[in-house]
């Protein structure tokens, strides 16, 4: 298996491998997405690391997923553990500025070094193709004149849906907390109730329903940009008289403390890589709209969008959703916490009881037998000690050296006799593990120690 | 007959020896993928994006249905042989599977899961291939109300895994719907007992609670009880696969799970692990020895299985007919789609028939791939069980490290992985089972959410889910499901 393996990344290597003609920028450049695969942000990530490899200015680039809590675990991670590195960089965009601004994050977007802006993706009001509302202005009478009635469909709250629906209700004069907005976990789920009629309007990425349009399963209201897009028979949401324009920007940054010869290369770097065709060629596939803003003024910008950003989050408030009953947010962990304790208390209450009871229950029986029991201290104290060694060595000495006295501490606790061949396997293990994980299938794992001969 | 022609059509153009060669690759790498906890069929698809550009479209994909099929093969070996789950979809494997495995009996649940996987993903994909824009449709009448009435019935799940405690199987749910509240609530975006740890927005990854609960816990638990006094006589290990005997109790389940797992996998509500619990607790249920479930039941590994393997073929009818990606996997096929110029959505049956018939032809083909391959790899993955105990726990929990932190990257799983270890450890010493707190993980945060949305889109009524037909239809279905087993037990009871 490992065998067919290697051939099919040999091959794949191979395929993308190219001659080199020009001496590239970096021999080898990490590009971290701070989200999970599939998303916009893999996305752009991932279209850069083929461009860059493709065009020759980066020998080798790799994409490494830190998803969680809307980028803003990445970022924290890029100004911690990579604070100062030359050779990374990183994807973020609009929406980790609403989570900075939602969740108080203690990191912000001003402790990184600014590089640029790369794309732009607008945002579209659609109906179900059945829906009743033909124009935007017959949504937004219906929505004038009675605000909740209008479910909106859209991604997570705080995120870019939501705040044009923000923009939206604040331009024609409601207050945003009276915009009724469904948040959805993903795009998928978003769509389904859209395609079902289930919502009466849903906001989203020209991208995510370009192909319903194409398609006639939805019909598109507006669209969030300044001026009509060539290739979207779709009205502005300006011409029809709702002065906003929003859109999904994604952007470069690198690590904070930067030299300035490594801030120089990544943005001649950059600059390569947007005016190649191949990059182009990636724009108009993903259909993103090149968004190319670099240097001081793409500082400028971002401070701008905060503002922004801030201004409609805080008009949005906590989302209007009811505040008590059992559709509010603090309702269901009332619930599973009384659920929980109650479920507690009776089985205290029914193991005190047995213990009293001379006629016990088998099974109660039975839990008291495994009371009885010795139990093996020793055993258990082994494993907790590999299990603290390894949480405390794995990101400052590297996986191998964390992985084998876990292993050869479990298998002391299991076993006395074999001392040495368990360290012989255990070596075997942990470095076989590494070399499959790391090398093998790209999965980065820290080294630590041992990376100048990994 | 239109059909029939466009599937002919498919093989042809799937049945090139370039095209079978990347079938194999895709199937090959997906079982590998699938055996390796933590590297789901999403991560490595993703990986292999870029890898893959130069090929022509139609062997990317070829490759990429394999890897899909082959990672849910793949998951139910380790699942088996160590009772540390490859992907979530099959944990409750563990529980009879591992069994088997200690009684001597890998060989034949390893083979059951095989075979279930290959009946399961066949009938699934006929399904797939002649009613697909059909089902589409009707999965789409599903709002958030029917979401929330379905979320309640497989809830009844709970029934098929509680052992024989109510109130400690209830425990266990509690505890899962207690860890599934922690993170930011996505409806309003606020954020739930993460005590102010960025990490916990999230939640807890489910792979973590199945991997503490089931890898660690059970290691600890172990030693605890044993240390270093070997605790049973080891059994004779059986390597001859499948008796006569286990072809007889495994084919119904087979059946029951496909038709359990396809239409879930169909609506894009997401989640391969609710189907798998479902045709758990329906075996239990109807089985006339529902004593030996928990024990090393065969039924309970290859219901299972099968619902696994269809429901992923069910994930594919959303996906290829409207466009809709209702799981990670099917989000990164999207972006594959999209990647190689084509418009995903409910023109591409119309704009590349070619593609999409290759792609489903090939999807016949590396299930018959699978199935050869895995057959084999069955004996052999078995005599894992002939490796000394103290190894065997050991790479457990090196295995269980590295598929914990490569999820996230992130040394706080790795705690939470341990802390969940020894909660899992504590719960068996005090004979509280494990599968209801992964139900409950999964479940409480769907059921919540749904619920919030559906009364959220019907203004503030609490009634919405008895005024839309669909979902009223599905309450009465939930309450003769909820009924009737207590009703036939009196009946059994009065007349004995």
């Amino acid at each position: 298996m490992v065998r067919s393996l290697t051939l099919l990344l040999a091959l794949g290597a191979s395929a993308v491998a190219k001659p080199v003609d020009a001496d590239p920028m970096y021999a080898h450049l990490r590009i971290i997405a701070p989200a999970g695969p599939g998303g916009g942000w893999d996305q752009t990530a991932r279209a850069m690391q083929q461009v860059l490899q493709q065009s020759d200015i980066v020998e080798t680039a790799s994409v490494e997923n830190i998803p969680g809590a809307a980028g803003t675990i990445g970022l924290a991670r890029l100004l911690g553990a990579e604070r100062g590195k030359g050779d990374v960089t990183m994807v973020s965009g609009l929406i980790m500025l609403g989570a900075i601004a939602s969740y108080h994050s203690p990191v912000t977007l001003r402790d990184v070094t600014p590089i640029a802006r790369l794309t732009g993706e607008y945002e579209v009001v659609v109906v179900p193709a059945a829906s009743p509302y033909r124009t935007l202005t017959d949504l937004l009478d219906a929505f004038r004149a009675r605000p909740e009635s209008i479910a909106w469909a859209g991604g997570s709250a705080g995120g870019t849906d939501q705040i044009l629906a923000g923009l939206i209700a604040d331009a024609v004069g409601v207050s945003p907390r009276r915009v009724n907005y469904v948040a959805f976990a993903g795009g998928g789920e978003s769509m389904a109730a859209v395609l079902g009629g289930q919502v009466t309007a849903g906001i989203s990425g020209l991208g995510e329903f370009a192909p319903q349009i194409a398609a006639g399963t939805v019909r598109v209201l507006a669209i969030s940009s300044d001026a009509r897009l060539p290739d979207v028979q779709a009205p502005t949401l300006r011409e029809q008289g709702v002065e906003v324009v929003l859109e999904n920007w994604r952007s470069l940054v690198g690590p904070p403390g930067m030299g300035v010869e490594d801030r120089a290369r990544l943005d001649r770097a950059v600059a390569a890589m947007v005016s190649s065709t191949a990059w182009q060629q990636m724009l108009r596939r993903y259909g993103w709209s090149d968004r190319y803003l670099a240097g001081a003024a793409f500082a400028r910008f971002v401070l701008d969008e905060e503002a922004r950003v801030a201004s409609i989050l805080d008009k949005l408030g906590v989302v209007a959703a009811p505040t008590a009953g059992p559709a509010s947010v603090g309702f269901y962990p009332i619930f599973v916490l009384a659920g929980f304790a109650l479920c507690v208390i009776s089985l205290t209450l029914s193991a005190v009881g047995a213990r009293r009871d001379a006629d016990r229950s088998p099974l109660d029986r039975a839990a008291a037998d495994a009371e009885d029991r010795p139990s093996q201290f020793r055993a258990v104290s082994l494993i907790a000690l590999g299990i603290a060694m390894n949480v405390l060595l794995l990101e400052r000495a590297g996986f191998v050296v964390a992985s084998v006295p876990l292993f050869w501490l479990t298998a002391r606790a299991f076993d006395g006799q074999h001392p040495r061949r368990d360290v012989i396997v255990a070596v075997a293990l942990s470095l076989g593990t590494y070399l499959l994980f790391a090398r093998l299938l790209q999965v980065s794992l820290p080294a630590g120690v041992l990376a100048p001969w990994l | 007959m239109d059909t029939m022609h466009a599937l002919g059509q498919g093989f042809a153009g799937a049945m090139t020896i370039p095209h079978l060669w990347w079938a194999l690759a895709g199937v090959t790498l997906g079982t590998a993928v699938g055996v390796l906890p933590g590297i789901g069929p999403a991560m490595t698809v993703a990986l292999l994006l870029p890898v893959t550009f130069t090929l022509d479209p139609l062997s990317a994909f070829i490759m990429f249905g394999g890897i899909y099929y082959g990672a849910m093969y793949g998951g139910s070996t380790t699942s088996i042989l160590l009772s540390t789950p490859g992907e979530t979809a099959s944990m409750i494997t563990a529980i009879d599977g591992h069994m088997m495995a200690r009684q001597g009996r890998a060989s034949a649940a390893l083979a059951t899961a095989a075979v279930g996987s290959f009946v399961a993903g066949t009938l699934a994909t006929i399904a797939l291939s002649f009613t697909a824009p059909l089902l589409a449709s009707v999965a789409l009448r599903f709002g958030p109300a029917e979401y929330f009435v379905l979320s309640i019935v497989a809830f009844t799940a709970i029934t098929g895994v509680i052992g024989t405690s109510v109130v400690r199987g209830l425990i266990s749910l509690f505890l899962g719907l207690l860890l599934g509240l922690i993170g930011i609530d996505p409806l309003t975006g606020v954020a739930r007992f993460s005590l102010g740890l960025p990490q916990l927005l999230d939640g807890i990854d489910v792979m973590i609670l199945v991997i503490g609960l089931f890898a660690v816990g059970e290691t600890l638990f172990q030693a605890w009880r044993h240390g270093r006094d070997e605790p049973h006589v080891v059994p004779l290990h059986d390597f001859s696969g499948m008796s006569r005997e286990d072809w007889r109790r495994s084919w119904k389940p087979w059946l029951r799970g496909t038709a359990i797992g396809f239409p879930l996998g169909v609506l894009p509500c997401g989640g391969a692990e609710i189907p798998t619990f479902l045709s758990y607790m329906v075996e239990k249920r109807i089985s006339k020895h529902p004593e030996e479930f928990g024990r090393g039941a065969i039924e309970g590994v290859a219901g299972p299985e099968a619902a696994n393997n269809a429901s992923a073929a069910g994930v594919l009818v959303p996906l290829l007919t409207l466009g809709l990606p209702s799981s990670a996997t099917a989000a990164v096929l999207l972006t594959a789609f999209q990647q190689y110029g084509l418009q995903p959505g409910p023109l591409l049956f119309a704009a590349r028939p070619d593609l999409v018939w290759t792609l489903i032809a090939s999807l016949y083909l590396g299930n018959v791939m699978l199935l050869v391959l895995n057959l084999p790899l069955a004996r052999m993955w078995a005599r894992i069980m002939l490796v000394p105990r103290s190894l065997l726990f050991a790479s457990i929990l090196v295995m269980a490290s590295i598929g914990t932190y490569s999820l996230n990257r992130s040394v706080l799983d790795l705690i939470l992985l341990y802390a969940v270890g020894a909660i899992g450890c504590a719960m068996r010493v005090y004979n509280i089972p494990l599968a209801p707190a992964a139900l409950g993980l999964i479940l409480g945060p769907m059921a919540e959410q749904h619920f919030r949305r559906a009364v959220a889109i019907a203004e503030g009524d609490y009634f919405v889910f008895l005024s839309r037909p669909l979902s009223a239809t599905l309450v009465i279905v939930a309450a003769i499901l909820l009924c009737a087993p207590l009703w036939l037990r009196r009946r059994a009871t009065a007349s004995p």
